[in-house]
């Protein structure tokens, strides 16, 4: 019985991803051709013209910010996760989440603006930091990475949260006092018993924050002006600036790739990792 | 205070509490593991301990994939294998079916004998406490009420509280006729007792306990001073035991139990005489058991 999932996932998914990579390998129509696309003489011309050494370094950046900002958000939200599920009486953790997202229903770009006056030179921020020393001139941080970074933790940190904290709720707490029972203490607890219960929520929450933070653009639109760009910001100027859908496609199907690249990746890496701390700890039999 | 971690006290926890992410072998060898037992060692100790409780085949399966009583077994072994001085069981068979529980009760027992490891055994179920206890405490909001050996509690229990627990008791409410070793009840019934609790006041007011196994019917008024009579409520069929479920005048209940051979069914409603021997019947001071526990000693 799973195909509303099946339909729901082949029309919101599938369908438009089709439409993606076959416009990928389309060219921009002329002047009196209707559609954004010709399709007529299908070419990898896009790609060849979208890696280019300015791809490739934007694309370094993004990775950089993107997983610079979900290991920022993961050390973050980790802590903040584990105190609402583990310190919070049950009546109170409810609110707590609630209050994790109610900034949420202002505008993303709203309070994406909001951080410019935050950070503003003349800001509040700024002035505050001088006035107690700790910077001799005013901060310059706007439409920078380090501005883009900070947006990006700030809007992507209640993904890492929910998640982890989800995982974290439902560890039953007798399994940790059964871990000290056995003499573990509290950090050797924390590390065997709540860390790999919590898994599979800390990778959702890191693969989550790390796809949607990558393939972000408004972020460096707003707060990263042209030093701040990511790879999202090349992809929407060729869509919507130089109305260039074929490039923009190619560029998002790129995108698509290299990510899912990473991902494998990480996931070998991680793979491998247990395996090696397997093979020291030995088989318990 | 020492740590929990630090106490040479293992626990079989209540739900089992297994680590759900490591199989059976691997939550044996945690406790090893943390106490930086050498490899050969603990390997050799985890398959001792899994092989005591008879789950050596099972040592690669995860808890998820094991039944109530497996995990059970693992939980123990878990908990047996750091050779803990007491081993602390946290009602660990309440959750398992009738047949399964006794079936363990027995092996525990034996397990005990053979380590000769002392095993403190949490359970609310009486039945569970006299077959395996050498020694019962009987605890009641967090104080210990009686400590003793299962028959002393059941003979000689030191509470009403005590002997509604342990066992099943009928609880008679009236006051002590001055000193002596006898009660008026509320309706003005005299009952005779050959004990009473130690520091019982002149005219005190009390609950005369007497149990079920001791409580005979008949049809014509018996010679015995302690008697009543009764009608049949219901017949309640315990497999080698009857239970007469007794009204009394004043609406109370009465239970009497006989062994089978002894009794034939009676028709509800028929009249006859309760009666006890007065060495079957206990005075306690008077404490209000429903309204604090509900009823303690019903089943």
């Amino acid at each position: 019985m799973a195909w509303p999932a099946l339909v729901w996932w082949t029309v919101f998914f599938i369908v438009p991803l089709f439409w993606i990579v076959l416009y990928s390998f389309g060219s921009r129509p002329g002047a009196e051709a209707p559609g954004p696309v010709a399709l007529e003489t299908l070419s990898f011309d896009n790609y060849r013209q979208a890696l280019s050494e300015i791809f490739f370094r934007v694309f370094q950046i993004t990775m950089r910010t993107a997983g610079l900002g979900t290991i920022l958000c993961a050390l973050i939200g980790f802590p903040v996760a584990y105190a609402i599920a583990m310190h919070v009486p049950p009546r109170w953790r409810s609110i707590l989440v609630f209050l994790l997202i109610v900034p949420y229903w202002t505008s993303f770009l709203l309070r994406t603006f909001a951080w410019r006056i935050i950070l503003a030179p003349q800001g509040t921020l700024s002035e505050v930091l001088q006035a107690i020393g700790i910077l001799g001139r005013p901060l310059l941080i706007l439409d920078t990475n380090a501005a883009v970074q900070l947006g990006i933790v700030y809007n992507y940190l209640p993904v890492m949260i929910l998640p982890i904290y989800v995982a974290l709720e439902r560890i039953d707490t007798s399994l940790i006092k059964a871990s000290m029972d056995l003499g573990a203490g509290p950090l050797q607890t924390f590390l065997q018993v709540t860390l790999p219960l919590a898994a599979p929520g800390l990778f959702g929450g890191l693969v989550l924050t790390f796809i949607l933070a990558a393939g972000d653009y408004v972020v460096p639109t707003i707060l990263g002006g042209t030093k701040g760009l990511m790879v999202g910001n090349l992809i929407a100027t060729q869509i919507l600036a130089s109305q260039n859908l074929p490039l923009g496609s190619a560029m998002a199907v790129m995108l698509i790739g290299l990510l899912a690249g990473v991902l494998i990746l990480v996931a070998l890496l991680l793979f491998v990792l247990q395996r090696l701390l397997k093979l020291v700890r030995g088989a318990p039999l | 205070m020492l740590a929990p971690y630090r106490r040479d006290v293992n626990t079989v926890f209540q739900n089992y509490a297994l680590f759900p992410h490591m199989n059976a072998a691997e939550n044996v060898a945690y406790g090893l593991r943390q106490d930086g037992v050498p490899a050969v060692e603990r390997k050799k100790r985890v398959r001792d301990a899994l092989d005591m409780v008879e789950m050596l085949s099972f040592a690669d399966r995860k808890p998820g994939q094991l039944s109530g009583g497996q995990q059970q077994r693992v939980a123990l072994a878990r908990a047996l294998v750091k050779r803990p001085s007491v081993l602390l069981l946290d009602e660990p068979l309440g959750a398992l079916d009738r047949k399964l529980r006794q079936q363990m009760q027995v092996e525990l027992k034996l397990l005990q004998s053979q380590l000769g490891t002392t095993f403190i055994f949490v359970t609310h179920d009486q039945e569970e406490a006299l077959a395996m206890s050498d020694s019962i405490a009987v605890m009641r909001h967090g104080r210990i009420e009686q400590l003793g050996v299962p028959t002393e509690l059941y003979d000689n229990p030191a509470t009403a509280f005590v002997a509604g627990f342990i066992g099943t008791q009928n609880f008679i409410p009236g006051y002590r006729l001055g000193d002596s070793l006898a009660m008026r009840s509320e309706r003005g019934v005299v009952f005779e007792a050959s004990r009473a609790v130690r520091g019982l006041k002149y005219e005190a007011h009390v609950l005369g306990a007497v149990r079920p196994e001791n409580v005979l019917l008949a049809a014509r008024e018996p010679p015995t001073r302690n008697r009543l009579t009764a009608k049949i409520a219901a017949n309640v069929m315990l497999g080698d035991t009857m239970e007469f479920v007794l009204v009394l005048p004043d609406g109370r209940e009465l239970l009497s139990r006989m062994p089978r051979r002894d009794v034939d069914i009676l028709p509800e409603g028929a009249e006859v005489w309760a009666h006890w021997q007065s060495n079957a019947f206990t005075l306690f001071p008077f404490e209000d058991l429903e309204s604090k526990q509900g009823k303690p000693w019903s089943n």
